[in-house]
């Protein structure tokens, strides 16, 4: 068969599999003395405190805005992602297996039952919903993620709140990075997870108002950014009802020190290197052709 | 670090084996094509693999849909290159820059080791000066700067910080963006 | 020796030249499928399907256009299980080209990974040719576009075009009305005036169905309704 239709040996996740080629590379260099060891780079954690809540009506989810490394490397993350129209998912852990497991780019092949296929929980999503004219269940999403996490026995750290509203109503699961999951009116998730349950469980009550529910999950997020060190900065909030979703990017930016920053007079010259300040060695210089963009039509 | 429609990325030019400096003249700077620049840092063996494995997926993208790839497109490629060797990652920490859509708006997104990444519209740092950089960067940074300003700030800010840096330094490099020049300035730096 | 000799093996060519079976099933397109046809608007496309079949036939869920991705979609002429296939293959492929770029898949993309699953099977022991054309409509970044492909593999970018039983007279007529600067509404009145010319019997909105794209890049079917009142339009 011709080869090019295979899925690319370069992303073979894409079709189904993690790659190991440099596995036992890296083993031997984590078990020389050479003290390599020391300076390899860290992957990102998000720290993290993420919240959901049910309301009457539809789901709250909200996050912090936190990525740390050695130092924080992100002050404004995303952490809610995208699932299905109806469906979306706070993440908590290393902060690639979130991304990649939940939304954007890609897990690997495991299939579902008979359907297929493909990686990526959203993209399975999608393919399922082309394939069966319906749309996304929230218990089907919780379903595919833990079977994933389980999959990997905890390897791929990702410890997820998903909520959404589907035909048979709103729904919130927490989902741990092993594979265990629960269902209930009032989850917290990440590093800051306590912090923000000391709040749920001093303020929640059954069928709060939308209003109460955002206000709610706002404030334990907060709880989450001032007391727990690897949550930070600001709120997102996410709220899911029967027929809409409404994406509250920064609904609290609580940190925000650009009006501080802004009062603080500096003379002019300040952090202004004029031309000629860094001494260089040698200059190249590439220019490129400028491309035509009118093209004439020959005449067959 | 972006400006006025350019980008840049500077880098030192060490090389080493933990305390031993093997190399003053390394690149990992590179330009992916004309309207993309990845830094590598981290391993060198890595560095070089992963970028002879970006180039041909770049150019294998270019015959095939005969267009180059955007910047965000490339990040993304990168991304899904990275998170496949999730358990057995390169240790590399990729920075991208480029110039996006027809308008060249700047683009710039860091990456760790798994593929994670984060987008700003300011600067992304990335090795071993990493928290030398994010004190000079969030001091010296200014918007909306234009090529020959982006430069002295660029240098400025790197130079500043591998000099706190006792793995980093021994020359710099910057390479800088724009619509229609690709531009690469070697630097003077400290030798110790 | 005629070229009949040869038709028993899909991989022979015969001594004119040409590979029988692949002949064989652009029969089963062009002889035996309902005529479909897109046309390629200014700001948009349509594609349009005859879906007549036995009375007795319960239509409520037999769909021939389908969307692809969001932004593009898919008819065919031929036969409905092959193209059953085709569509979830290129569904995945999408999603393929989705995870690893995080950016929508061009539609010439899409069209040409599609054409080469189509070519394999022209090539591959112990399969046959798929017995479907299909016509693939989409709007990217390069604007509003129709391909056609075919059982040997082989596609292309059309203006307006027609495959499938009434496709000679299709295009003729399609020939004459299409002109460069014509819009969406238009092209699809122009689709149902094309379908009508070789629709047997009266065309309802049961009996054709319609998929549009337009600048929000959205791919959609339209509802029975909707074909109704474009229905009662060109009257």
């Amino acid at each position: 068969m011709v080869e090019e239709n295979r899925a690319d040996k370069s992303f073979p996740h894409v079709d189904g599999g993690f790659n190991f080629e440099n596995f036992k590379r890296n083993v031997s260099f984590m078990n020389s003395d050479s003290g390599i060891k020391g300076t390899m780079p860290k992957a990102w954690k998000t720290g993290t405190t993420i919240v959901g809540v049910v309301f009457d009506g539809g789901v709250a989810l909200a996050a912090d805005t936190r990525a740390t490394g050695n130092v924080i490397v992100d002050k404004n993350c995303e952490k809610i992602h995208y699932i299905a129209p109806n469906i979306y998912c706070c993440g908590a852990g290393t902060a690639a297996d979130t991304e990649m497991t939940v939304s954007s780019i890609s897990i690997l092949q495991e299939p579902l039952r008979d359907t297929h296929d493909t990686g990526q929980i959203s993209s399975q999503l999608e393919l399922l919903r082309l394939n069966t004219a319906k749309s996304s269940r929230v218990v089907t999403a919780m379903t595919m993620l833990k079977r994933h996490l389980f999959n990997y026995q905890g390897h791929v750290s990702a410890a997820l709140v998903l909520g959404g509203v589907d035909a048979t109503g709103p729904h919130l699961y927490t989902v741990y990075p092993h594979g265990s999951t629960d269902k209930l009116p009032y989850v917290t998730m990440g590093s800051g997870s306590l912090a923000a349950m000391s709040v749920f469980e001093t303020s929640y009550k059954d069928n709060l108002t939308e209003q109460e529910a955002i206000d709610l999950v706002a404030e334990a997020i907060k709880a989450g950014i001032f007391n727990d060190l690897g949550s930070g900065s600001n709120v997102d909030v996410c709220i899911i009802t029967k027929d809409k979703v409404d994406m509250k990017r920064n609904f609290i930016t609580p940190n925000d020190q650009g009006p501080l920053r802004a009062s603080i007079s500096k003379p002019a010259t300040f952090g202004y290197f004029p031309p000629g300040t860094t001494k260089v060695v040698s200059t190249d210089i590439e220019t490129f052709a400028t491309v035509t963009t009118d093209v004439e039509m020959l005449e067959a | 670090m972006t400006g006025k429609n350019c980008v840049a990325i500077a880098s030192d030019t060490r090389m080493g084996a933990q305390a031993l400096t093997v190399a003053t003249n390394q690149e990992r700077v590179f330009k992916m094509n004309n309207k993309t620049l990845l830094g590598l840092s981290g391993l060198i063996s890595d560095v070089y693999t992963v970028k002879q494995k970006l180039d041909m997926q770049v150019n294998m993208y270019k015959l095939r849909e005969n267009r180059d790839m955007k910047p965000s497109v490339f990040n993304n490629m990168l991304s899904s290159f990275l998170y496949a060797r999730r358990f057995g990652p390169y240790f590399i920490e990729p920075i991208v820059a480029g110039l996006e859509g027809p308008d060249n708006k700047p683009f710039i997104s860091g990456q760790d080791l798994l593929g994670a990444s984060v987008f700003t519209d300011d600067f992304v740092v990335a090795g071993t000066s990493e928290s030398e950089l994010f004190g000079t960067c969030e001091s010296f940074y200014k918007p909306d700067l234009e090529p020959e300003e982006l430069f002295e700030t660029i240098a400025q800010c790197m130079l500043a910080a591998v000099d706190r840096d006792c793995l980093a330094g021994w020359g710099g490099v910057v390479h800088i963006l724009t619509p229609d020049e690709h531009i690469v300035k070697h630097l003077k730096g400290r030798h110790d | 020796m005629g070229d009949g000799a040869y038709s028993f093996s899909l991989t022979t060519f015969s001594p004119t030249g040409k590979l029988l079976q692949i002949e064989h099933a652009l029969n089963a397109v062009n002889k035996r499928g309902k005529t479909s046809l897109g046309i390629c608007a200014t700001n948009g496309v349509v594609l349009a399907t005859s879906k007549k079949v036995a009375s007795l036939v319960d239509l409520t869920n037999f769909q021939k256009v389908n969307n692809v991705t969001d932004s593009i979609g898919m008819v065919y002429a031929g036969m409905g299980p092959d193209f059953r296939l085709l569509l979830k293959r290129a569904r995945k492929q999408a999603q393929t080209y989705f995870r690893q770029y995080q950016d929508p898949v061009p539609t010439e993309q899409l069209t040409r990974m599609t054409a080469q699953i189509m070519q394999e099977f022209t090539q591959q022991g112990g399969v046959r040719p798929f017995g479907v054309s299909l016509l693939i409509a989409g709007f990217d970044d390069d604007g509003p576009q129709l391909y056609q492909a075919d059982p040997s593999g082989a596609f292309f970018g059309w203006k307006a075009t027609a495959i499938g039983q009434d496709f000679v007279n299709a295009k003729t007529f399609l020939e004459k009305r299409f002109s460069d600067d014509m819009e969406l509404e238009d092209a699809i009145h122009t689709a149902l005036l094309t379908m009508r010319e070789g629709f047997e019997g009266e065309m309802t909105e049961h009996n054709i169905e319609i998929g549009i794209i337009d600048e929000s890049r959205k791919f959609r079917v339209l509802t029975p309704a909707e074909v109704r009142d474009y229905l009662d339009e060109t009257e």
